[in-house]
């Protein structure tokens, strides 16, 4: 099922997700694309945020959770072996939330956090350069250069998501999984992470969670379908969202149910 | 008589709620008319104005009862000069009136010579009085009880006679009810202010004896001193002096909370840690409210546990390795009082550790830190305060304990900062100097009263920096 070719950056097949007895994902395989923006969308409950969350093992916290299934980072990782350490798995996989969660720290500690826990910088310098660059590339910096030392709860809620995607990319992931994170901004500020988005796909794989159509075929190549706990459709976005396979897709991204 | 009309009061004004509804309705459904408040309303305006004028008569009666009694024995008609006598005059009849009373029911058999002759010098006037004093009880309990029958069926056929359609009941009840809330609330409010001026005027008195910079910087405290000088000629001021220095206490008191919190805050916060980020829920909702029990023993016992085992076990040990090891020493109080306080500190400390949102630690995982990088770095710094808020109520806590000091700690002032060695506390002191026989107007009885008003004031700002850190810490999250 799993082929080796390396243009994927993570590869999933046989994927089941159970929450105690209840199933939330039904043997999915899905393979994500290097340097590409893949959406995921499909009705509430339908396993998509649960499955972006197998793919950083974030769901390793919730007791109840059982993850079963391959996953293959770059091609020869097995990212669930008992050899893989969740910590380094993390330092790969990056994760943006829902919720903007910036630490009660000033923004430069926010960002400066990774970094300090994998020992990224060698000196005082090189940490200053990697906060820096990282929120450079957040487009955060230039409106918080002359307060790096402010709490950083005292941003605005586009800013804050801003900062929360630095801090993920202060550590150098190859992969940024973003679940809904425009879904507490206001239009103006979810412009502005749609445009970060794809500056960002240059350097990063970006796998990202919606509710909102027009925003997966604003920001990806690739979507994939969810719908209870099964993946229905899976192919290039302007397909998708034009002439899908499936009557299910045809009926929720044409707003008839979902 | 006086209760059983009280209980009347209540069982008579609450069924005139039915009353007052069944006529609201009577009017909406036989009469046609419009109610301007809902049919409920109607009824609990009946009951308020039965009960609150009824409860306010009776509590007047109950208060001035004594003032009936005078009125009543010492009538004009048996005394008629009565409102000429001096209040000592007045005072000695009366007297004599209460003495004359318990014995003039008495059946001839019944009294004593003494008996007898007391009433051959009692006047004609004064043995009905005294008659009258056996019988007021009785007399003034069937009054009572006649007037609280009469009177709240009379206020409620009034009241239910005054609703009409017209009548907007539900701002009147609503109105009254409201001045019943803020009355209660500032009944609480109230006895605060009154609990913290009766301290005041005393430490005022006490302070007429000693000179407010001698008793908070005066290294000696030997109260019995002002006690063996008061012979007659009066306080002598040089010895008094000496006699009331504050500051070993307050360093006895500072030393013993130290050690408690010594124990209470790494045992206290690491419980809270586990229980909240690694005990499973299971563990969590058994350990928290045993740990809780140990706020909830009894000082007292702690007491026993501290001056009975803790500090036999101390002295053992600390001569074991060669220590001189009082058999009082602050270290055993402290000890004990340091385990009473552990759950201030785990329990609080628990619940705002539980209230760091869950999307930080999950924001920490995700950059790939471990559960307790994450602890140390992210969800630590983010309670700190609500921690802090936790330490200073426990510190409070500490500082106003009073039985296990009393039972464990010494008596003897000790200025010293050496935890095996004795030491006294405040409150410990507070204690001793207000038992015996000690007149009011000693200050060895008096400075009670000026170490608890400095007790409370420490306290006080300890309780309010937590509460507004506290306070600080939850807008952060809010």
């Amino acid at each position: 099922m799993v082929d080796q070719n390396s243009n994927y950056a993570l590869q999933t097949s046989e994927v089941y997700v159970h929450y105690g007895k209840k199933m939330a994902i039904n043997n999915v395989a899905l393979n994500f694309p290097k340097n590409e923006v893949t959406s995921l969308i499909g009705p509430s409950g339908c396993g998509k945020s649960t499955f972006l969350r197998c793919l950083n093992r974030m769901n390793d916290v919730i007791d109840i959770c059982n993850v079963k299934g391959k996953f293959l980072l770059n091609g020869n990782v097995d990212i669930y072996s008992p050899d893989i350490q969740v910590e380094t798995l993390r330092e790969k996989v990056g994760m943006v939330f829902q919720k903007p969660n910036p630490f009660p720290k000033t923004i430069y500690e926010n960002v400066a956090y990774g970094p300090k826990i994998h020992g990224i910088a060698s000196s005082q310098n090189e940490l200053d350069e990697i906060v820096k660059d990282s929120l450079h590339r957040a487009g955060l910096y230039e409106e918080v250069k002359d307060r790096m030392d402010d709490i950083a709860t005292g941003l605005s809620g586009g800013q804050q998501q801003r900062l929360c995607i630095a801090r993920a990319i202060a550590i150098r992931p190859e992969i940024i999984l973003m679940d809904e994170p425009c879904s507490a901004l206001d239009p103006i500020a979810t412009a502005k992470i749609e445009d970060l988005i794809n500056e960002l796909k240059e350097n990063y794989t970006i796998i990202i969670v919606t509710h909102s159509m027009s925003q997966a075929s604003r920001v990806s190549s690739k979507t994939a379908f969810f719908h209870l706990g099964n993946l229905v459709e899976y192919g290039e976005t302007g397909k998708i969202f034009t002439k899908p396979d499936k009557e299910q897709t045809n009926d929720y991204i044409t707003g008839r149910f979902g | 008589m006086l209760y059983l009309s009280l209980v009347l009061v209540f069982i008579l004004s609450y069924s005139f709620y039915f009353y007052g509804k069944k006529r609201a309705l009577s009017l909406k459904f036989k009469k046609n008319e419009n109610l301007s408040s809902l049919p409920d309303y109607y009824g609990y305006y009946v009951v308020l104005l039965v009960f609150f004028p009824a409860i306010i008569i009776w509590f007047f009666l109950l208060i001035f009862k004594s003032n009936f009694q005078e009125m009543f024995v010492m009538s004009p008609v048996l005394f008629p000069d009565v409102a000429t006598w001096s209040s000592g005059k007045f005072g000695l009849v009366m007297n004599k009136i209460s003495n004359l009373s318990m014995i003039v029911n008495l059946s001839e058999i019944d009294l004593t010579v003494g008996d007898k002759s007391i009433l051959k010098m009692a006047s004609e006037s004064e043995i009905i009085a005294a008659k009258n004093l056996a019988n007021f009880d009785k007399i003034y309990g069937w009054s009572n009880l006649t007037l609280f029958i009469i009177l709240p069926v009379l206020l409620g056929f009034l009241a239910t006679k005054s609703i009409s359609g017209k009548l907007n009941a539900q701002p009147i009840v609503e109105k009254i009810i409201s001045y019943v809330i803020k009355g209660s609330s500032y009944i609480a409010i109230f006895i605060t202010f009154g609990i913290f001026f009766s301290l005041v005027f005393e430490a005022i008195n006490f302070f007429r004896y000693v000179n407010f910079i001698d008793f908070f910087f005066n290294t000696a405290w030997n109260p019995n001193r002002a006690f063996v000088i008061n012979a007659s000629e009066g306080f002598d001021q040089e010895a008094l002096k000496e006699a009331f220095g504050f500051v070993p206490l307050l360093t006895g008191t500072l030393l013993i909370a130290s050690v408690a919190m010594l124990v209470a805050v790494p045992l206290g916060l690491l419980t809270a840690i586990y229980l909240a980020e690694y005990a499973s829920s299971k563990v969590r909702d058994i350990a928290k409210p045993i740990i809780e029990i140990l706020a909830g023993i009894p000082t007292v016992v702690y007491g026993f546990f501290a001056a009975l085992s803790l500090a036999p076990f101390i002295k053992d040990v600390g001569e074991g390795v060669g220590l001189p090891v009082s058999a009082e020493s602050a270290l055993a109080a402290g000890l004990a009082m340091g385990v009473m306080i552990i759950p201030f500190v785990s329990s609080l400390s628990d619940d705002v550790i539980k209230a760091v949102p869950q999307s930080l630690r999950e924001g920490s995982y995700a950059i790939g830190a471990t559960k307790s990088e994450t602890i140390k770095k992210v969800i630590l710094p983010a309670a700190l305060a609500g921690i802090m808020g936790s330490f200073l109520l426990a510190i409070s806590r500490a500082i106003g304990e009073t039985m296990i000091v009393v039972m464990a700690a010494s008596l003897r002032a000790n200025l010293t900062f050496n935890p095996l060695e004795p030491a006294t506390t405040i409150t410990t002191q507070i204690v001793t100097s207000l038992i015996g026989d000690v007149e009011f107007d000693n200050p060895k009885t008096l400075v009670a009263f000026a170490l608890g008003l400095t007790l409370f004031v420490m306290t006080l700002i300890l309780n309010i920096a937590a509460i507004t850190i506290v306070k600080k810490y939850r807008e952060k999250y809010e």
